[in-house]
This record gives C-alpha cells, sequence and structure tokens, in this order.
C-alpha cells in the first residue's frame, strides 16, 4: 500500500511540477506568439495587394456562407475588404487547398473587378526542394497575378505547373480557382459604399 | 575530467546514436532535406536531450522505477514544449520551416534512449556530457546528411533564401534523393562510412593487432 502510494505521488509530483514549468512558459511566451501571429497575417495580406493601407475582416454571415459553398472542395477561412484610404480596392480570401503533403494555406488578392493581384502562401507542408518550388521558384506564385476579371477553373488550369512538384502546384492552383469563384458567386458588387 | 572527455566523444563516434546505436531515425530521415533545417532540429535536440538527462540525472534517486518511463515521458514532453513556445514566438522565421518538426522531438527515441539507458545510473556531471556528446553526434550526422541530400537532390545549398553553394550549371538533380527512398540510399552509405573509419581508428589505436 505504502510503495504503491509512493508510486502515485511521484507521477503526480512531477506532472504538477512539468505543468507549472509549462504555464510559467506559456505566460511569457502567449504574448509574443499572439503578437508574431499578427505580424504573419499582416504581412500575407500586405504581400497579396500592395496598394492596400488596411484590411477588415467580413463578418457578413450570409456573405461567408455563399463564397464558402462556391469555392468548395478548398475550404475557404476568411474573407478580408481591403481598404485604401477608406474606400475599398478589393478583397482578399483565405482559403485552404491540399496539396501533396497536406493542406496548404493561401490568401489570395482580388480587386474589385475580380483580378488577381497576387497569392501567397501562408503556411504548407510540401516536401523541402520539391514540393517547395513552387515558393521558391518566383514565376510561379507570379503567373497568378493579373489573371483578368472573371476567370474561371480553365484558365487557371491553363498556368504552368512545376516538374517535379505538380500536386503542390495543383493545389496553390485549385487555391486560386476556388478564390475565383467564391467572389463570382458571392464578393462580386458586394462592395461597402465608400464612406463619405 | 578525463571520464568526462570520454562519455562526450563516444557520443561522437563510437556510440554515435545515429550510425552506430541506430536510435531516432525517423525524424533524421524526415528532416535532413535541408541543411538549414537539420542544423535547427540538431540544436533543438541537444537542447531537449542535455536539459532531460540532467534532470533525471539529478532526480534518479528519488524516481521508482516501476514508473520511471511515465516521468521520464512528462519531462521530455515538457521540454519540447517550452522549445516549441519558445521557438514560435521569438525566431517565427525558423518556426516557420521547422514547426511541425518538434513535436517529433519527444518521440525520437534518442532522448528517452539516453535517459533510460544513461542518465537514470550516472551522475549528474557525466550526463552532461552524454547528452551533449550524444546531441553532437545527432548534430553531426544530420547535418551531414542533409548537406548531401541538399547539394545533390537540388543542386545548391540554400541558407534563408540565400544560396550559399550551387553545383555547375548542367547539374541535373535527381529529386530521389530528397524522396525517402534517396534518405536510405545515402544514411546507407554514411553507416559504411562511419564503421570503416571507427574499425580504421581503433586499428591505429592497437597497432599491434596485426599478423606481421
Amino acid at each position: 500500500m505504502r510503495e504503491s502510494l509512493r508510486l502515485v505521488v511521484s507521477v503526480l509530483v512531477t506532472c504538477m511540477v512539468a505543468a507549472t514549468g509549462l504555464a510559467l512558459t506559456y505566460a511569457v511566451a502567449a504574448p509574443r506568439i499572439e503578437e508574431q501571429d499578427r505580424l504573419a497575417q499582416e504581412r500575407s495580406l500586405k504581400a497579396v495587394m500592395p496598394e492596400a493601407d488596411g484590411f477588415d475582416a467580413v463578418e457578413d454571415e450570409e456573405l461567408i456562407k455563399v463564397a464558402t459553398s462556391a469555392a468548395e472542395p478548398a475550404t475557404l477561412t476568411a474573407i478580408y475588404r481591403a481598404k485604401r484610404g477608406g474606400s475599398e480596392i478589393g478583397w482578399a480570401v483565405r482559403v485552404s487547398s491540399r496539396g501533396y503533403g497536406g493542406p496548404m494555406h493561401l490568401v489570395i488578392g482580388l480587386d474589385t473587378s475580380g483580378s488577381v493581384t497576387g497569392v501567397s502562401i501562408l503556411s504548407m507542408n510540401e516536401t523541402p526542394g520539391l514540393g517547395t518550388k513552387v515558393l521558391s521558384e518566383k514565376w510561379f506564385l507570379a503567373q497568378f497575378v493579373g489573371l483578368p476579371p472573371g476567370f474561371d477553373d480553365q484558365d487557371v488550369r491553363a498556368l504552368d505547373v512545376i516538374a517535379g512538384s505538380t500536386r503542390s502546384a495543383n493545389g496553390i492552383r485549385d487555391g486560386v480557382a476556388a478564390a475565383g469563384r467564391a467572389y463570382d458567386k458571392a464578393l462580386q458588387g458586394r462592395e461597402e459604399a465608400a464612406n463619405e | 575530467m578525463s571520464e568526462w572527455l570520454r562519455v562526450f566523444r563516444q557520443g561522437l563516434g563510437l556510440e554515435n546514436p545515429l550510425t552506430v546505436l541506430m536510435i531516432g531515425l525517423c525524424a533524421t530521415l524526415a528532416v535532413s532535406t535541408q541543411l538549414q533545417n537539420a542544423l535547427f532540429m540538431g540544436v533543438a535536440v541537444v537542447f531537449v536531450l542535455t536539459m532531460s538527462n540532467v534532470l533525471i540525472s539529478a532526480f534518479r534517486r528519488q524516481i521508482p522505477d516501476q514508473v520511471r518511463i511515465p516521468i521520464f515521458i512528462v519531462v521530455i514532453a515538457s521540454f519540447v514544449t517550452i522549445v516549441d513556445l519558445v521557438m514560435k514566438g521569438y525566431v517565427p522565421a525558423v518556426y516557420q520551416v521547422l514547426g511541425i518538426w518538434i513535436p517529433l522531438i519527444v518521440v525520437n527515441c534518442i532522448i528517452l534512449g539516453r535517459a533510460e539507458a544513461f542518465a537514470y545510473r550516472n551522475p549528474v556531471g557525466l550526463s552532461i556530457a552524454d547528452g551533449l556528446g550524444m546531441g553532437a553526434g545527432f548534430c553531426l550526422v544530420i547535418m551531414l546528411l542533409a548537406f548531401i541530400r541538399e547539394l545533390f537532390g537540388t543542386g545548391r545549398i540554400v541558407w534563408f533564401d540565400t544560396t550559399l553553394i550551387s553545383m555547375p550549371a548542367g547539374y541535373a538533380p535527381p529529386s530521389l534523393l530528397l524522396l525517402f527512398p534517396g534518405a536510405f540510399f545515402v544514411f546507407g552509405l554514411m553507416i559504411a562510412a562511419s564503421r570503416w573509419l571507427n574499425e580504421r581508428m581503433a586499428s591505429v589505436r592497437a597497432p599491434k593487432g596485426g599478423a606481421s
């Protein structure tokens, strides 16, 4: 009895000490982590729409619902209104699509006419040196910029992929096509009137 | 002191965790596609390994034999989570490339293996030597493996978007090296090389072993 009590207590004490240590580390690191997440988000939005000086997350649930179903099979996770000097100049759409190594989280910028202003990769889990070519070969993401208003899945599929990283490149093409569909079905003409 | 050095050097050579003991291969083969990732993985492993060795060695008389494994795991997982949180908050650039591999350190058998085989039976000083030596041996091998795979698999070595070394133009990199079979091929050759080296060093140390 005494012996088994000793075992229980020793595991319990270890766990309590470990939990306390982790809680302390977390308390110190949490604000920094939040800050870094916010910065990363801001950078990725800025990257797809350099002219914008602010982004507001869309909270209109009806709009999000329509856009989400239009984006399937990719998953739409957020929509932002891109603003410049108070007036709306376009949209930033966050989607995740399926790559080779799991989901690829992308941000796609669209101007008010529906033309693509930029694509950036928030995070991905592709094979380093192969799948990650979609990021390191700069021309690949650049070719999406300027896809014309009203572009459809066919236009996206006509763009080049990279030999050796076909499935990663397809993941990104799927994501951009999904953003295009979301724009066509939901976002087009839904800009808010400029603040007087 | 000489005992300390001997333990430290064993991790590098004769008892190298990767090429001789062959533990912790899963994470090694997965992460060794880029030199940069391999280095940070190595540093994280050295930290976790040394810290858990110290703690387990310091409390080795208090830890009951029957529940030592759960206690080791809790200690190791805590240090890994600390590394994870600190990296996320303070070096996001590194975290972005390595993030998904950090939790894998928990299941890296090197760390549990050293806790069980060494730290639980030896004093703190020697456990530090073991942690640092085994960690350094891990670093050395994973970085060499990553260097070979990255250089010959992609044709160049990239360090945070800067190309350090590149193969001559016209070199068509076989992407096989970057995939898992390539990891096994290169690693197999490295084991052969390290055995040859260890044998040679042993025969240099004892030269009168020959027939003549």
